[in-house]
């Protein structure tokens, strides 16, 4: 019988830019049906460990496992489309990529399920909310079992706010997990199950949310 | 991404209005450069001598009308008083008077001096040009004088050989020729001093008879035969069409190829796409197939313009049409060279906007480089091999202009495609620095 692994964990993972340390090398596991709240500062490492995470950065030092078969989507702080393309056509593009059998049903779905506008309008054009729906909805294609979100409320209205939130619930039921960075208190106390709190690159907190004291995490890392 | 990129690129309005209008405002410059480089500069006459319909000149009558549209096939001349030439030099209308000054005829009828024609060139950039013309014209004119000046000289050997009645400046004369001397001198009795003179006359009679071709090799030291032709067009019009595309494609493909890597990284999407969903080869490749394909559309389309041009203005030679396939592989090839180096660019730049201006920066140096023959400065020339705007533009060359292209063609293709794979190696290698 083979032994558990999490769906996704960093085994020492770190980064360096040059001769900054964004990170410094990390250990980190994230189980099924987690809701792991990545807390601390801005400048704290919570964009380039998620970045880590999903892949989009290769780690300095240590190394990232994700359980195999598991796909992961990752909502980038900033949003991540082609400005010139519109939302339709950006959804058309990332399914393609992401291997979905029928992209532009793909598309169609998560244009009618994150209320998107559908015309051929450039996404550039977009408000600030839309372009950050947009963002959240390219991370939910290929059916990922781990959603990595840097900060995904941040422009939503509270009723997109609370179907995003809705998802992410039904993906914990189904097995999966959540990855975000917040600094919203009530969307921690909300959701999360475990957090882990960074300051100035270090991991100075992981354990489960009920175990988190802002106050104490402040004075250790000071 | 290829079909991606291309949708991005028809959905900026700017960036497609100068892909459509740049290549005709070459085409429209090359078809002005290659009409002009056909096209008879005008010259004003200024004939202060009065000209005669006809000159006779060692025995030869010259038409002075005819000889002069004989020898002035590069240059349209026109009959002007002294002030009208003046005034049109000053106008821009002629680029240059000649001017036969007065008692030009007598003096050339003299045989004696040399007659002088005076030419006056407006201060213009074609000024050298015209005046190699007009020394042209005045060579052939020379030319015919000469042939002239030599059969009058021959009718001289011929009467001092023979005797007989001619004229010497005008006035009539009577020789008796060596020939008849020797016959006097036969007739006379056998002295030492009649012995010494018919043997002087045996020489001279010898030299003189070899006196036409030591004249004519006198009046040619050294003649200059063309050799045949290499190329299947007018030279001027296959180098200036190859460097039009050549200096297109570089820009738009480095351009292109550039800003569009690093626009990956403006927009967000290099993470997103480096999670496995897309290799950062394929991403690069993406980019030097965009290069590659949009060189190909724009540079038929200068070819086509051109050849349009050249057609309706009817200009000789440069009709690109029997070589269209042979520019197709070329246009790719070096579109796709060129995209690799853009490429390459971007990876360093990082960012869209300081990547186009690095590939703009990047241009000229390429394209001079390019210009300045490698035997006058080698390394230039060693510079310039490194890059592909030289081949594109051989290629080109080559394929337009040579009558068997196959193995200039294929030598620039293998230059291309190396160089195309070590940019495209470097460019990928760069690539990683965008994920930064």
């Amino acid at each position: 019988m083979t032994e558990p692994s999490p769906l996704l964990a960093a085994r020492g993972a770190g980064r360096r830019f040059g001769q900054t340390t964004a990170l410094e090398p990390v250990e980190l596991e994230v189980w099924d049906g987690d809701a792991l709240a990545l807390v601390g500062p801005n400048g704290a490492g919570k964009s380039t460990l998620l970045a880590l995470l999903a892949g989009a950065l290769e780690p300095s030092a240590g190394r990232i496992e994700r359980r195999k078969g598991v796909r992961v989507g990752w909502a980038p702080q900033r949003p991540a489309q082609y400005g010139h393309l519109s939302a339709r056509e950006n959804l058309e593009l990332f399914a393609r990529l992401e291997g979905e059998a029928d992209p532009h049903a793909a598309a169609e779905r998560l244009l009618d399920a994150f209320e998107l506008p559908g015309e051929a309008a450039p996404s550039a054009n977009l408000s600030v909310g839309n372009r950050q729906r947009l963002n959240l909805a390219i991370a939910l294609l290929g059916s990922p079992g781990v959603l990595l979100l840097d900060e995904p409320t941040a422009a939503l209205d509270p009723e997109q706010r609370r179907r995003l939130w809705e998802r992410v619930a039904t993906l914990r039921a189904a097995g999966g997990a959540v990855v975000f960075a917040t600094q919203n208190v009530d969307e921690l106390e909300r959701t999360a199950t475990r957090v882990a709190a960074l300051r100035d690159g270090r991991l100075v907190f992981a354990g489960p949310a009920g175990e988190y004291d802002r106050s104490r995490v402040e004075t250790l890392s000071a | 991404m290829l079909r991606k990129d291309v949708l991005v690129l028809r959905r900026s309005p700017l960036l497609l209005g100068i892909l459509l209008a740049y290549p005709l405002v070459i085409a429209v410059l090359v078809g002005l450069v290659a009409g002009y480089g056909s096209a008879k500069a005008r010259v004003a006459l200024v004939d202060e001598d009065n000209l005669p319909a006809t000159v006779v000149l060692g025995g030869h009558t010259f038409h002075v009308d005819r000889t002069i549209s004989e020898v002035s096939k590069n240059v349209k001349l026109v009959r002007l008083s002294a002030d009208e030439a003046a005034q049109q030099l000053r106008d821009g209308r002629v680029v240059a008077v000649l001017t036969v000054p007065p008692g030009f005829i007598s003096t050339l009828r003299g045989m004696v001096k040399s007659p002088q024609l005076r030419l006056d060139l407006s201060t213009g950039t074609i000024s050298t040009r015209v005046e190699q013309q007009v020394q042209a014209l005045v060579y052939s004119l020379n030319r015919q004088l000469q042939h002239a000046y030599i059969a009058s000289n021959l009718r001289y050997v011929t009467l001092i050989l023979h005797g007989g009645d001619g004229s010497f400046v005008g006035a009539p004369i009577t020789v008796l020729g060596i020939e008849n001397a020797q016959r006097l001198l036969a007739g006379m009795p056998e002295t030492t001093r009649t012995r010494a003179l018919l043997d002087f006359l045996h020489d001279a009679r010898l030299a003189l008879a070899n006196t036409g071709d030591a004249l004519r090799s006198t009046a040619h030291p050294i003649e200059l035969v063309r050799g045949p032709a290499r190329g299947r067009t007018w030279v001027l019009s296959a180098n200036v069409q190859a460097y039009a595309l050549g200096l297109t494609i570089t820009f738009l493909a480095l351009m292109l190829a550039a800003g569009s890597l690093a626009a990956e990284r403006d927009e967000n999407v290099i993470g997103r796409l480096a999670r496995g969903l897309i290799g950062l080869g394929h991403l690069v490749w993406a980019k030097i197939a965009l290069a590659a394909a949009v060189a190909l559309v724009l540079g038929l389309a200068i070819a086509l313009a051109f050849g349009v041009i050249i057609e309706v203005g009817g200009v000789t030679g440069g009709e690109p049409w029997r070589r269209l396939p042979l520019l197709v592989v070329g246009l790719v090839l070096a579109g796709g060279s060129l995209g690799a180096l853009g490429a390459l660019l971007g990876a360093l730049a990082r960012e869209a906007r300081a990547a186009s201006l690095v590939a703009l920066l990047v241009v000229m140096p390429i394209v001079f480089l390019g210009l300045i023959p490698a035997e006058i400065v080698p390394p230039a020339g060693w510079v310039s091999n490194a890059l592909p705007f030289a081949h594109s533009v051989r290629f080109f060359r080559s394929a337009l202009y040579d009558l068997s292209p196959w193995g200039e063609v294929a030598w620039q293709a293998l230059w291309l495609l190396v160089l195309g794979a070590i940019f495209g190696g470097l460019a990928r290698l760069g690539a990683r620095r965008l994920l930064v």
